[in-house]
């Protein structure tokens, strides 16, 4: 159901304080989202004056930075810090994408960073994610073959490994599938674009056996058809996949087969 | 216990886009013209009512706020039909590059307002 405003517990108050302690000259102010489950407070937006003299050029240096000098109970999941492992998706601006390549000079004024958007959240930065995570595994994210031997190869052609591309980079970060409203509306039934372009990866791939099932499985007015190319999906990709052609290609597939 | 967790603010900070905002657009105007449509109906079947009630109409249609009603409906069925041209598009899956998709938002935007003036010109006749 659309909920435009959040709920009572969720509406953010204003935070706490933090002024600069180093007497910088080149200060920018980060608000960030705070919400610790051992209070009994609404989530708050704390503000740091950050000293950008000597801080690295990405948004997740940003954090670093408060977490280690100006405090350190700041919760947020991060890991490679090169774009890889997909930990540190989070709203930075108004927009989903991965903190450790996104870098801070791009954004104009005050930098402001909450959790991934419309997720219940465990700790700060920090949203849950097993909704998402059992939709992934209802389609199946595995090889079938009913056919085949296991113990020889497979063999694909290159035309055929070429379909995979733009679907196999996918690092399920989860930015596209939180950045869009159909997802926010319907999660509970709309399997969002991340798992949407997984189910696209597997129905494409040559190697494949239950192309005709996993489209049947997926052929449903809420999980696949509540997909209006809103395009924040794609919008949001920090790995510049296209998730939206994905699902357009399904529905392609559904409406010809 | 995770239920009494807080959600994470969406809408409220995300921000919007070309496609986006053509997207609600689209449902809004959608919305405002099942509502014309069936305004109008109603208007034509008041007709038969005789001369009154048409003069009644006419006065209304002249007014300021009814030229207001007439213009705005206008551009909320261009624009609706300019962006299912885009979605029909989209469902033959072309357009969804992300400079095309602002391309061709940008297009269903402002040619909504050049088909609006074009049409108002066209009931003026004065091209």
């Amino acid at each position: 159901m659309v909920q435009i405003n959040l709920p009572e517990n969720s509406k953010v108050q204003k935070g706490n304080y933090y002024e600069d302690k180093t007497g910088s000259k080149n200060i920018r102010k980060v608000n960030i989202y705070r919400w610790d489950p051992s209070t009994e407070e609404k989530p708050r937006l704390d503000t740091y004056e950050v000293d950008m003299d000597n801080c690295p050029s990405k948004v997740l240096d940003i954090l670093n930075k408060i977490k280690n000098e100006i405090d350190s109970s700041l919760t947020y999941r991060r890991s490679c810090s090169h774009g890889v492992c997909g930990s540190c998706a989070m709203n930075m601006d108004g927009k989903n994408g991965l903190a450790c390549t996104t870098p801070h000079a791009e954004i104009d004024g005050d930098i402001n960073i909450y959790p991934l958007p419309h997720l219940k959240v465990k700790k700060d930065l920090i949203g849950d994610l097993s909704g998402l995570y059992k939709q992934y595994e209802s389609i199946e994210p595995w090889l079938k073959t009913n056919t085949k031997v296991e113990t020889t190869e497979i063999i694909q052609s290159k035309k055929d490994r070429a379909k995979l591309d733009g679907a196999y980079e996918c690092i399920m970060c989860a930015c596209c599938s939180t950045s869009c409203p159909s997802y926010w509306w319907n999660g509970d039934k709309f399997l969002g674009p991340a798992v949407l372009l997984q189910a696209y990866r597997w129905i494409v791939d040559s190697r494949d056996d239950e192309r005709k099932e996993r489209l049947k499985k997926v052929a449903d007015e809420l999980k696949l058809y509540r997909c209006h190319t809103i395009m924040n999906c794609t919008n949001a990709c920090p790995k510049g996949l296209n998730p939206a052609k994905a699902i357009a290609e399904l529905k392609k597939m559904l409406a010809t087969s | 216990m995770d239920n009494n967790n807080p959600l994470s603010p969406h809408i409220q900070i995300y921000r919007w886009h070309i496609s986006s905002l053509v997207s609600i657009s689209h449902r809004i105007t959608g919305i405002i013209n099942i509502a014309a449509i069936t305004v109008i109906c109603f208007w034509i079947a008041s007709l038969l009512l005789g001369e009154t009630s048409y003069e009644f109409t006419k006065i209304f249609l002249n007014s300021i706020f009814g030229k207001f009603v007439i213009l705005g409906l206008t551009w909320s069925f261009s624009f609706q039909i300019l962006s299912e041209i885009r979605h029909l598009i989209m469902d033959l899956g072309y357009g969804f590059e992300l400079k095309i998709t602002k391309i061709t938002g940008l297009i269903v935007i402002i040619g909504s307002f050049v088909l609006t003036v074009l049409i108002y010109l066209l009931g003026k006749q004065i091209i």
